[in-house]
């Protein structure tokens, strides 16, 4: 008993120290350290009031938080809704305690997490109460129900007891999810392998939804909760005062977000300075809207990031007014090990080695646009600086020269059976491509590189969709190279960025995300390991194990930790959120 | 003509149905993409895939689908309910009808105001300076894309991003309210798109004319109406316009009906929340409801015009008549 | 045939050419003739022959031609129709002079009623309302032969017969009473019966008008019916000339003579058959050397491709022919 105890309790510190942020509300997050531009203090500079224009391409695909799933949906949904845990702009080292009190307790040798919840969030008009521990547990349950389709409740949560095997007719309670009171919910496991739980408490399905509210609109299928969302945040989209219906979005158009009259400053690390946003959609041409931005007054970019000529413009003309903020995942080549001639590991060393990273980097911008990769956890990440940092270990020889080693590639096509130092196989390999820029331009640089090596590519140029779900995914299409392969992990924990995409048994026969089709016992076994680990150090260092032997299996190669470039008008000033990979609205204001 | 125009309704039926089943097969058999993925999310678990596609009706075979759909439509005027927008399809495009039509029918006015004129000088000047100076610049904006000459007028005039800020540039289509509603912020923001689109369909407009004009002046009646005393001004209006007009009609007909199923580069270029760029949007995310629904919008639309057009032939040309 | 102070209308040496990438065309090479109030002057000649291209410019109507060269002299009682403004000409036309023409099917606006053509025509040219104007156009389709004319006056021309439509015509040329009507080949596209109607219609209006009328037409027939005097062109000139009745007596040209055998005749034996003329006409960009009727005159001489004849007396003093054939040579040879 004792012992478990100790336990809980150092394993609580530990989470605490390793990924939750201590203090909450709005002490000092001090200045972001954006890779370009002024550091920009807005917790000091922050003028509350005005508003400010975002200039989107597309819409959000759901402001239903147990629908959303895209990027451009989270920039809108967490400045409107408020999670278990969410991060500020300019770190991923430390989660926030948002609708949390403190952070995730575990106890019962990682069994049980137990969070506690704050008691003084209140929803938005119509519902219009506090928010309580039954409003998370029955968010989590929706979103294993038919109604609610979600993405990824399943492959995240299914290890809470009482999860069903498939998405359920209605909702339907689960057990492992229990409120003692309405400020505690507490996570009975099926297993110890808490870490992808605990991690993933970030993400929207944890934005807590009034049951007796949402009902009527969850029996529908599917669900139309996401025309009558309730709001926790400092912000949200006007509605019907009486039945709660949205009213200030119109699909593909526009959406408005004003400030909650419920929200409480005191209750959140937000600033929240402006008074109303407005998101134009449909500005489909980058380079009209980029320009517009930063020529104008009171913009700012949505989800559309500039070309790269204007992001270089900006860099010299406009630099105050551009941030970077790191992409959650690395961009790489995948090659298909189950495909001869990949199957042989030098061969996927030598492609390694031949290849001009900085020529790739190119396409997309150059050195501005991001650090040449070797791995695939990004700078920042958590198992970044454990896998070792930007410059690769010296047991990967093949990846120490950024524009590619002819010579170490010979001599490792030679080992595996190609005297001439070139691959003399008769084998056209298909090839999947991105068809748009400037995807289509890396993938003509990469198709270079195989070539240096003899090798004769098949080469399909397809839309993103297309290259997703017809080849890349489909192991039966039997694709040999995914040229535009970019990964974007859901939640801070290596798990993310490495489990679905060189896992064995993550490998399916449609949907397939693991494209390399990786399917090494060793490596599998220690990813298994690492899964089991609860949050922590050792967690975080056994996963940058794991990349490193990823690495070593040279499945991939890898070329960019890109950033996302960011800009906004000369009299907005906001910070960029590295988990949102977009402008944080919360963090936004206009100069004083 | 009574018993004519019901058989020309009754065909517009049948043409309809037929581009429904079209359509619904080409993105059925051919399709770019998976709706279900769009809407499942990156790395959806196959468990909701399946879900999803249950909920959609998509693991019916294409038949049913389409049995279902046309029941629904048939019965309830019902298109569907977009995957992509959440919204009945049916809502959508009667919401972003407006925009088109004061796009379209805005154009329309502009380019017969330029091109007629136009072309009637250069039919006057047929061969001699005037007319090859008119007809040198009308094949240069003939062949100018619409895209292009789009982002042209925007870095030259457009207010926020202009060299000479005259004009509502891009995006600036009010969030709320049509021409009728709020004429003052639709207007402006409608100026730059009227102009471009016009442009290059001026262009064409003039050509005809002076084509359809050159041809009409040589026939005998316009001697007639010269050895008649009449002044040459109205040989050339009253008696050479008037027939040379018929033509131009029926191509005017059929490009405004094309328009009006949405104009789809002018819409995306400058942002205008019309049925062109639904049409857009909902191709990128492979929206199978809202496409068959624009492009059932379009079709009514030409089919409806090339009617009208043709009723219009009746009555402009006497020598026509319909049984 | 003699300028005096009662001609109405006196062309002089005109001489119509266009320039065209092929060469220059010499559409009318110096033709000359008058017509006095009240008389009726026929023109006689193949296609090509520059007859419509004559009786066109007279009206003005060749000017907005491209390259078009036009020398000589027109005049119009006292006025100079070839100087005057277009303003004036314009006065004049549909007026002072009208003009019909060959197929009133296309010669009449399409798209138009035929009472609205009409009202137009008077309107062009008196300044009275619109009531006044269709009262008058609707007594001239009376005036024309036109049945319930007030009818008429709603229909469309391609919901006439041929007959009926050439009536209008007729009608609108001479709604304002105009001195002078040139017809062009006025009963060229109709039928026979109509044909007649038509010739009896226009000499009638003639007569009851008092206006001069020139005559344009291939058929030698047609002329023999109506016209007072007669000017056979041939290659944009005038071959022979005269009064009505000598000419087809005693005609003087040898195209004559080729044309008058060339009629089928009730009055001829029953197995004559018509003698066509051998040889076609000329080129207008390149005439024959000489006498420009020579490679197809039976008769020519050896000088007569060296010698351009022009227009001697001949016949009974009153015709006029441009031959050199000798004056004996010509009375045996005629038909």
């Amino acid at each position: 008993m004792r012992r478990i105890a100790r336990w809980a309790t150092v394993t609580g510190t530990l989470v605490a120290l390793a990924t939750f942020g201590a203090a909450c509300g709005s002490s000092d997050q001090g200045s972001t350290t954006a890779s370009q531009g002024t550091p920009v203090d807005t917790v000091a500079q922050g003028v509350r009031g005005g508003k400010v224009t975002v200039l989107a391409a597309g819409d959000v695909d759901f402001v239903d938080p147990g629908q959303t799933y895209y990027a451009f949906g989270y920039m809108i949904d967490y400045a409107v809704m408020r999670p278990l845990y969410s991060f500020a702009p300019g770190t991923l080292e430390t989660a926030q305690n948002d609708l949390a009190a403190g952070p995730p307790v575990l106890s019962d040798g990682g069994r049980t997490v137990t969070v506690t919840l704050r008691p003084d969030v209140r929803y938005a008009p119509p519902v219009d109460r506090a928010v309580t521990a039954q409003d998370v547990k029955y968010a989590i349950e929706r979103a294993f129900s038919a109604n609610v389709p979600n993405g990824y409740a399943f492959n995240y949560f299914s290890v809470i007891e009482g999860t069903p095997k498939e998405p359920t007719d209605g909702v339907k309670p689960i057990s492992g999810l229990e409120t003692p009171d309405d400020q505690t919910l507490v996570f009975r496991l099926k297993t110890k392998e808490s870490g992808t739980l605990v991690a993933a408490l970030v993400m929207p399905i944890t934005m807590p939804v009034p049951p007796e509210y949402a009902k009527p609109f969850d029996a529908e299928n599917p669900s139309t909760y996401d025309q009558h969302v309730a709001f926790t945040g400092p912000y949200m989209i006007p509605n019907d005062a009486k039945t709660g219906k949205i009213t200030g979005r119109q699909p593909g158009k526009s959406i408005e977000l004003v400030r909650n009259p419920n929200w409480d400053a005191k209750t959140d690390y937000r600033p929240a300075y402006l008074d109303g946003i407005t998101i134009r959609e449909g500005n489909t041409d980058a380079g009209v809207s980029s320009r517009r931005i930063l020529q104008g007054s009171g913009l700012m970019q949505g989800d559309n990031a500039p070309p790269a000529p204007t992001i270089k413009q900006a860099v010299q003309r406009y630099p105050d007014q551009l941030q970077f903020v790191p992409a959650l995942g690395p961009r790489y080549v995948s090659l298909n090990t189950s495909i001869p001639p990949f199957d042989d590991v030098n061969v996927r060393k030598a492609v390694n080695a031949v290849f001009d990273r900085t020529a790739m980097r190119l396409t997309r911008g150059g050195a501005i646009i991001g650090d040449i990769a070797w791995g695939y956890l990004p700078p920042g990440f958590p198992g970044f600086a454990e896998s070792g940092g930007l410059k690769p270990p010296a047991e990967f020889d093949y990846l120490q020269d950024p524009d590619g080693d002819a010579a170490l590639a010979a001599e490792y096509m030679k080992k595996a059976g190609f005297p001439s130092g070139k691959y003399t196989g008769d084998a056209k390999l298909l090839t999947a491509a991105i068809n748009i820029a400037p995807g289509s331009q890396t993938a003509a640089v990469a198709q270079n590189q195989f070539e240096k090596l003899g090798f004769e590519l098949n080469f399909r140029s397809l839309s993103p969709e297309t290259m997703t779900t017809k080849f890349c995914g489909t192991p039966k299409a039997k694709v040999a190279i995914c040229t535009n392969v970019a990964t974007s992990a859901d939640f801070v924990d290596p798990e993310a960025l490495l489990k679905p995409y060189f896992y064995g048994p993550a490998i399916t026969p449609s949907n397939n995300a693991n494209w390399s089709e990786l399917d090494d016992p060793k490596i599998d076994a220690a990813m298994d390991a690492a899964s089991a680990l609860p949050p922590g150090d050792e967690r975080v260092n056994a996963w940058a194990d794991v990349n490193k032997q990823i690495v070593g299996s040279a499945a991939a190669v890898p070329w960019i930790w890109d950033k996302t470039p960011l800009i906004a008008s000369k009299d907005v000033q906001s910070l960029g959120n590295a988990y949102l990979t977009s402008w944080d609205l919360s963090f936004t204001s206009l100069k004083p | 003509m009574g018993a004519y125009v019901v058989r020309r309704l009754l065909w517009l039926i049948v043409v309809l149905t037929a581009i429904s089943l079209v359509t619904f097969v080409i993105f059925y058999v051919l399709p770019s993409s998976d709706p279900v993925l769009l809407r499942a999310g990156k790395n959806p678990s196959p468990e909701v895939v399946q879900s999803i596609t249950h909920t959609l009706g998509l693991d019916r075979p294409w038949y049913v689908q389409y049995g279902k759909y046309m029941e629904r439509l048939v019965l309830h005027l019902d298109l569907g309910h977009s995957y992509q927008n959440d919204a009945s399809v049916r809502h959508l495009l009667w919401d972003r009808l407006p925009a088109t039509l004061a796009l379209a029918f805005g154009a329309m006015v502009l380019w017969l105001l330029i091109g007629i004129p136009l072309g009637i000088f250069s039919a006057m000047r047929h061969r001699r300076a005037g007319d090859r100076a008119a007809m040198g610049v009308s094949l240069l904006l003939i062949s100018a894309p619409v895209y292009w000459l789009g982002l042209v007028a925007l870095y030259v005039f457009s207010k926020d991003i202009g060299k000479l800020p005259w004009l509502e540039g891009a995006d600036t289509y009010p969030t709320h309210g049509t021409i009728f509603t709020n004429p003052g912020e639709v207007v402006p923001s409608l100026i730059l798109p009227w102009i471009v689109l016009a442009i290059s369909f001026a262009a064409i407009y003039a050509r005809f004319v002076r084509g359809s004009l050159v041809e009409v002046m040589r026939e005998d009646y316009i001697r007639t109406a010269r050895a008649k005393g009449l002044p040459e001004r109205t040989v050339v209006l009253k008696h050479g316009m008037r027939a040379a007009m018929t033509p131009v009609v029926t191509i005017l007909g059929l490009d405004l009906g094309i328009l009006l199923g949405g104009a789809i580069l002018v819409e995306t270029v400058f942002n205008v929340p019309g049925i062109g760029r639904l049409a857009y949007d909902s191709i990128q995310t492979s929206d199978l409801p809202m496409i068959q629904g624009t492009v059932l919008v379009g079709a009514f639309f030409i089919v409806v015009l090339t009617l009208v057009v043709d009723l219009a032939y009746a009555f402009l040309d006497p020598r026509v008549r319909y049984r | 045939m003699n300028a005096s102070a009662e001609t109405l209308l006196d062309v002089r040496d005109l001489r119509v050419s266009f320039a065209t990438p092929d060469g220059v065309v010499q559409a009318v090479d110096g033709v000359s003739f008058s017509v006095a109030p009240g008389r009726t002057l026929g023109i006689v000649g193949e296609s090509g022959s520059g007859k419509s291209a004559a009786v066109a410019t007279v009206m003005g109507l060749t000017r907005g031609a491209r390259n078009v060269t036009i020398a000589g002299e027109v005049r119009f009682g006292a006025r100079d129709l070839l100087g005057a403004g277009e303003e004036e000409l314009r006065r004049l036309r549909g007026n002072e002079i009208a003009m019909v023409f060959q197929d009133p099917m296309s010669s009449l606006h399409p798209l138009f009623r035929v009472g609205d053509q009409l009202v137009e025509a008077v309107r062009a040219h008196q300044a009275i309302g619109r009531r006044a104007a269709r009262i008058r156009a609707q007594d001239m389709l009376g005036l024309a032969g036109v049945p319930e004319p007030g009818r008429r006056m709603e229909a469309y021309p391609h919901e006439l017969s041929g007959g009926l439509r050439q009536r209008v015509m007729i009608a609108m040329a001479l709604v304002n009473e105009p001195r002078l009507l040139i017809a062009d080949e006025p009963t060229t596209a109709l039928d026979v019966t109509v044909q007649a109607q038509i010739l009896e219609l226009l000499a009638r209006l003639r007569d009851e008008l008092g206006m001069a009328m020139v005559l344009v037409t291939h058929d030698l027939g047609v002329v023999a019916q109506v016209a007072d005097d007669v000017a056979v062109m041939y290659a944009g000139r005038i071959v022979e000339t005269g009064p009505g009745r000598p000419l087809f007596l005693l005609p003087q040209h040898p195209y004559t003579w080729g044309l008058l055998r060339s009629m089928p005749r009730l009055d001829g034996p029953r197995d004559a058959w018509p003698v066509p003329i051998a040889g076609r006409p000329p080129s207008p960009i390149a005439p024959p050397s000489g006498c420009r009727f020579h490679p197809r005159c039976p008769y020519a001489l050896a000088q007569c491709s060296a010698i351009d004849p022009v227009l001697q007396p001949a016949g009974d003093g009153t015709q006029r022919a441009a031959c050199i054939l000798p004056a004996p040579v010509r009375q045996a040879a005629r038909p």
